[in-house]
């Protein structure tokens, strides 16, 4: 093809404008499936923390559209269709499957994916998914993500491989009442069900809406033809980088049990002149007996959020645009290989987080103005899952999205705040205090970001935050995993390392000690929990970052003035324009070129 | 005497970020209409010379203009545009200590997962300006720190250092609990006795500490603004001889005494907007008798759209100034105006994909559309209008400009050799994708709250509103489409048919399963009372009939996210009252979302109560005057893809008799926009002198 894409055939085989409309009128249902299921999810992880995604796929399985929602859930949705069809030769209107199996498709366990196959004249035509992370999914500890667990058995949790769970629109009783049996909190699991069947059912509607009004050979060609304006996206930004290979790598801090904590590597092939790139996982351990192995579905989306995070946006994200990203996985391996029994009950996060952050700091080889830092990504004390009773002895469980993790400073702007980790790219929503106080039995005594948090550099890492909570009357169960403690999240080309987690206990006498990072407490009433999530990583030598953007950070409270003067080397002074701090520029420059003197003494480079 | 000056006039005005407008009724119903530039550091300047324009027209002096009028109503877009534009007052905000980055986070969340070329928004306060208070009340209300208060007057102290001229207050469970944001209160006008301030208990009692407290940092950040304007305009009003009521809109869709928006400013923001849909009810109500509308208002940068459903106008708790997740929150529950960046202005081009985008980027007034012949070469929707001969070019803005049509061509043609079509497809084609995004506007305000557009009346306003009005309602399947002929001032004419608004809501938790009714009358009967205070209130002889509804926020147990159901009458008396209230909110839920919970348990929290009071309002049934001069039309070409390059009709609205017929195609010029009359469809004039559009039989 030649470098002018417009100049290509599809746009002009579907009328242009039509192309346009339909786009659009994809892209609204599927927020339409989106607001369904958040405006009326039961548990807060839906309903505050919107951690669910919606998407519809073609009958052939490939990706359609997916908004706004979770990118890691969406991207390999394809993958659990492929297994409906293979499954369940027999489709027909009405049908709803349930599908949760890792091994087949899905990301993890806890992520219940509700699949609805969308007919029109009797024909399968799309599929409507709607993917929400539970508050509980049975899992032998009350914690959608378990990491000491030798493999899925201990795991616990149910798993449906692609199970019909409604025919003729009505539930398929046996398995709801499994569910019910298995599920803790069960009527919220079942409202939680309600919810995301709204929203695969809401799909339903509207693409038979869509279908009717323009005629199945018409959408046909609409699908054909975007996707391949999808590719040629695609196509074209691939082009625009230069041809090199890129290595790097990461490590999983290490945890009880795994002393060297796990290593992650990844090689990228970028391949301008044919418009490709080729992501190879082959090269990390093979599983190991903990929660933390990658499934295929999150492994393949990894590489496309490390990938889109470093390409201008705006790149349609489905099947039509990943065909020209190919991932490399080996059987057997902790990075998408998954066998049985291993458990991929962590998938979605910690080991994951470190590939899509290795990836996508490796684009920073090909040069000044490519690539990203390392985003923070600690599933920390901010990000329990949290469990007790009420009062009255009822049960509560949920998971809780309150904390902050920096987001990794870009070559454009600083990192941002409300990032939450790599997998989430920004999407996921955060909870309101007052709602979580309103309804399980805790409290919280603060939740702050931090100063000096973001690792420094031309460009700033996103801050981490301080969250500090504990129970009211009733004990508090609470499950976190940061990883992110030891290792922190890289800057690049010169950028220092955001801050680390950490986790802590305090004592009703206030007497603190600090506790394993990945692990569990049980907080008695008094008691409370310190959970400090992580800094993104800084881009480029914090001696070069602009002394402006030094003196509003310290304005702000993001950067102290200690910080500012030894690793910035901006020298402030209290002769501002009315009496307010300002830049002494001259102070500076001599500050500069000490602090780069003292670093080329010491043998260190920027970069 | 004249007659006119026997006439009790009724005086609308909306002042906007460019134009003031005016509308002028009397007790016939005679409509007059003016526009004025708006001064932006005088408001009453712009005003002053709309309304001497809108007193030419009538022939008589301002003074006596304004002595008739009997009741003036004021709307503005100032203090949305202060905002946008970060103009309003240096504002500090106050909140419980451990708690101090709420306005920072906002509630997460992002359009553009990808996109990593722009930096996090600023917050609404910088933090800088942010304090904490050492305190804390507990979600049921109970104090579990009492307000320092010693602490509390040292970081006021900081507060007047730092010149702040505003403070914003939003404790944690102030609502369940307002007895520190109180005490705070007292101290504030201890230490700072001159500097306004909110407290979020007041401004919007509503849990999710987040937008309780944009919504008060918002209020307090207006209050200096607003404190200064309005009262500006009222002793300009008076200075040149208004004696009358003079009453504000509000983001509820109706209007209140100027004094309440002076109090609390949060409601003045997109007030404006919100009288869209009133103007448009009143009109699709007489000339159609349909209750449902979809409201479109087209302007030069963005196109707003709303809704009446049933004959009410449709509220939301989500208004957002600016993007989604990146803008600031009121977090009012207020009409329901979706906004997005398209209109006149919106700039046309070609993704890398080779896909045709329109749009959000503006050309804005300044360079404008190429053919505005300022100095802008990047293709337009009004350029891509004037292409296809749907606009003059004599006639734009009732001929105030004339359009370069070689200008419109030349931006064009770049953007048709990309795409490899001709320059009149291309045209068609830029209207059809800017259409769509305003298509999937109305959609996601329609289909997605289980309303269907093929049964709505579609009203159009603004400027751009007669461009493609058509093709838009084809679309969506609406039949019937209505241009008043006060489109281009549509929320100024909104004004001359609101009512005074007010709700009021009240907290008692209860549910469906142990339902109380003693504690629901209760909360009721004290909603009823504050009703019947601000009722008697109100300047006597303003408001005629008064009518009362209420409504309860419900949900399924373990929901966060209300719906809002309308009670019978004034409220559940037994349990046929309390079945049919369950049905209801069976029924609301299964509309929206598609599933049903029989037998779950409902949760009820808040209950609300709105108050409407009719005022006077000028009659419909006036015929149009000077109308009914039958020269004929001249022809120009124009483009249709189903008929290629034709010749077609251009009607002047003024000579177009009630009844008259015009078929498609052909153009109708009214001074403030340009109605195109597609091929299948024809133009009806009512005997109000509105246009009433449908396909041809």
């Amino acid at each position: 093809m030649n470098s002018n894409p417009a100049g290509g055939a599809s746009p002009r085989e579907l009328d242009p404008t039509l192309m346009a409309v339909l786009a659009h009128r994809f892209e609204a249902i599927v927020r339409e499936m989106t607001n369904t299921l958040f405006r009326t999810g039961r548990s807060s992880i839906l309903n505050m923390a919107r951690d669910f995604s919606c998407s519809i796929i073609t009958a052939d399985d490939q990706l359609f559209a997916a908004a706004e929602g979770l990118q890691v859930h969406v991207l390999g949705a394809g993958l659990q269709t492929s297994s409906m069809s293979r499954l369940h030769p027999d489709l027909r209107e009405g049908d709803a499957y349930l599908h949760n199996d890792p091994m087949l498709g899905n990301t993890h366990t806890a992520d219940h994916t509700i699949l609805v196959p969308v007919f029109f004249g009797g024909e399968h035509v799309f599929t409507a998914s709607a993917k929400a992370h539970q508050a509980d999914c049975g899992n032998a500890e009350p914690s959608t993500y378990v990491t000491y667990v030798e493999d899925v058995y201990a795991e616990g949790g149910l798993v449906f491989p692609c199970v019909k769970v409604q025919e003729d629109h009505e539930d398929v009783e046996d398995v709801i009442r499994m569910c019910r049996r298995r599920i803790r909190v069960p009527e919220v699991w079942y409202g939680d069900y309600l919810a995301a069947l709204g929203a695969a059912r809401i799909g339903e509607r509207r693409l038979q809406g869509v279908i009717a009004r323009y005629g199945v050979e018409t959408i046909r060609a609409f699908v054909t033809a975007w996707l391949d304006y999808s590719e040629r996206c695609m196509e074209q930004a691939i082009r625009k980088l230069p041809a090199r290979q890129l290595r790097a790598r990461s490590r999983h801090d290490p945890i009880p049990g795994l002393p060297e904590g796990v290593e992650v590597n990844v090689t990228i092939d970028v391949d301008p002149e044919a418009g490709r790139v080729s992501f190879d996982l082959r090269e990390n351990p093979d599983c190991i007996p903990f929660g933390l192995n990658v499934s295929e579905s999150c492994a393949r989306g990894g590489c496309i959020i490390a990938l889109l995070n470093c390409l201008e946006e705006d790149i349609p994200r489905n099947a039509g645009s990943f065909r020209r990203v190919e991932v490399l996985l080996r059987e057997g391996s902790i990075m998408g290989g998954l066998i049985e029994p291993y458990s991929a009950s962590v998938a979605t996060t910690n080991v994951l987080n470190r590939m899509i952050n290795a990836a996508q700091s490796a684009f920073c080889q090909l040069g000044e103005g490519e690539g990203l830092a390392e985003g923070a990504g600690a599933m920390g004390v901010g990000y329990a899952v949290f469990s007790g009773t009420y009062g009255n002895e009822d049960p509560y469980v949920s998971e809780m999205v309150i904390g902050n993790n920096g987001g990794p400073a870009s070559p454009h702007c600083d990192g941002w705040i409300t990032y939450a980790m790599p997998d989430c790219s920004k999407t996921i929503y955060i909870d309101s205090v007052e709602m979580l106080e309103r309804t399980y039995p805790l409290h919280f005594r603060s939740f702050r970001l931090l100063a000096d948090s973001g690792g420094a550099g031309r460009l700033r890492g996103g801050p981490a935050s301080e969250v500090i909570y504990g129970p009211r009357a009733t004990p508090l169960r609470v499950f976190y995993l940061a990883d992110y403690a030891r290792y922190p999240a890289q800057g690049v080309r010169g950028g220092l390392p955001g801050a680390s987690a950490s986790a802590s206990v305090i004592d009703a006498d206030g007497s603190e000690r600090e506790v394993e990072p990945v692990g569990d407490s049980l907080l008695a009433p008094g008691q409370w929990i310190r959970g400090v999530e992580a800094g993104g990583g800084g881009y480029g030598d914090p001696l070069e970052r602009d002394p402006e953007a030094v003196l509003r950070d310290v304005l702000e409270r993001w950067v102290s003035a200690r910080a500012a003067l030894d690793v910035y080397g901006v020298v402030l002074s209290e002769h501002g324009p009315g009496g307010g701090l300002a830049v002494d520029l001259a102070g500076t420059r001599e500050r500069r070129e000490t602090l780069a003197g003292a670093r080329a003494a010491a043998g260190g480079g920027g970069s | 005497m004249t007659e006119a000056e026997h006439t009790n006039a009724r005086i609308t005005c909306d002042i906007g970020g460019t134009f003031t407008d005016v509308v002028v009724s009397d007790a016939s119903g005679r409509l007059t209409v003016a526009k004025a530039l708006t001064e932006p550091a005088h408001l009453f300047g712009g005003l002053h010379a709309a309304l001497q324009r809108a007193a030419e027209q009538l022939g008589e002096p301002l003074a006596a203009l304004l002595g008739r009028a009997s009741l003036f109503i004021f709307s503005t877009t100032q203090a949305t545009n202060a905002i946008l534009e970060g103009t309003t007052a240096r504002t500090a905000f106050m909140c419980t200590e451990g708690f101090p980055d709420i306005l920072v986070r906002r509630e997460g969340g992002s359009l553009r997962p990808y996109d990593y070329t722009r930096p996090f928004p600023d917050p609404y306060v910088p933090r800088r300006l942010t304090f904490e208070i050492p305190e804390r009340i507990e979600a049921d209300g109970g104090v579990l720190r009492p307000l320092d208060e010693r602490g509390a007057r040292e970081q006021l102290v900081q507060v007047r250092e730092l010149g702040a001229q505003a403070v914003a207050v939003c404790l944690l469970w102030s609502t369940a609990n307002p007895v520190h944001e109180l005490a705070l209160a007292d101290l504030i006008e201890q230490e700072l006795p001159e500097v306004p301030y909110s407290l979020s208990h007041q401004i919007n009692p509503i849990v999710r500490e987040y937008r309780r407290a944009s919504g008060t940092s918002i209020d307090a950040s207006l209050k200096p603004l607003m404190q200064s304007h309005l009262p500006e305009i009222a002793s300009g009003l008076e200075a040149e001889g208004f004696a009358g009521e003079l009453l504000a809109a509000s983001s509820a869709g109706g209007v209140v005494p100027m004094s309440e928006l002076i109090d609390s400013p949060l409601w003045s923001v997109r007030s404006g907007p919100s009288l869209a849909p009133v103007a448009a009810r009143t009109v699709a109500g007489t000339e159609t008798g349909n209750g449902d509308v979809i409201v479109c208002d087209t302007g030069g940068t963005s196109f707003d759209v709303s809704l009446v459903r049933d004959g009410d106008l449709v509220f939301t708790s989500e208004t957002w100034l600016g993007e989604p997740f990146a803008g600031h929150l009121t977090g009012l529950s207020s009409v329901d105006v979706r906004s997005i960046g398209a209109g006149g202005g919106s700039i046309a081009w070609v993704d890398p994909g080779g896909l045709l985008r329109v749009g959000p980027e503006s050309a804005r007034a300044d360079p404008g559309p190429a053919c505005y012949g300022r100095g802008g070469t990047r293709p337009t929707v009004t350029d891509a209008a004037l292409v296809l001969g749907y606009v003059d070019p004599d006639r734009f803005l009732g001929g105030a400009m004339k359009l370069d049509t070689a200008a419109a061509e030349r931006a064009l043609g770049e953007l048709a050799e990309t795409l490899g079509i001709g320059p009149q497809q291309t045209a068609h084609a830029v209207l059809s994708v800017a259409n769509e995004r305003m298509i999937a506007a109305i959609h996601e305000l329609t289909v997605n709250e289980g309303v269907d557009p093929r049964d709505s009346t579609l009203v159009a306003g603004g400027g751009a509103a007669g461009l493609t009005i058509l093709p838009i309602a084809r679309e969506l399947g609406c039949r019937e489409v209505l241009v008043p002929r006060a489109a281009g001032v549509l929320s100024a004419f909104g004004g001359q048919h609101s009512d005074i608004v007010r709700e009021l809501s009240t907290p008692h938790v209860t549910n469906s399963l142990d339902f109380d009714f003693d504690g629901v009358r209760g909360a009721l009967g004290r909603l009823s009372e504050r009703l019947a205070a601000f009722e008697a209130e109100l300047p006597e002889g303003l408001a005629g009939e008064s009518q009362r509804r209420y409504f309860v926020e419900a949900r399924y147990a373990h929901q966060v996210w209300d719906l809002s159901i309308p009670l019978e009458g004034e409220g559940i008396e037994d349990a046929a009252g309390l079945e049919r209230l369950i049905e209801s909110f069976h029924d609301a839920h299964e509309r929206i979302f598609a599933v049903r919970e029989p037998g779950q348990k409902i949760e009820m929290s808040q209950w609300k109560g709105r108050v409407i009071a009719s005022t006077a309002k000028p009659p419909l049934g006036v015929a149009r005057e000077g109308a009914a001069s039958a020269t004929t039309p001249h022809r120009r070409l124009a483009y249709f893809p189903e008929l290629g390059e034709v010749e077609i009709p251009v009607h002047l609205g003024e000579q177009l008799a009630p009844g008259a017929e015009v078929d498609g195609p052909a153009l109708v010029i009214e001074p403030e926009t340009t109605i195109v009359v597609y091929p299948g469809w024809s133009a009806h004039v009512s005997t109000l002198g509105n246009y009433k559009l449908g396909l041809r039989s």
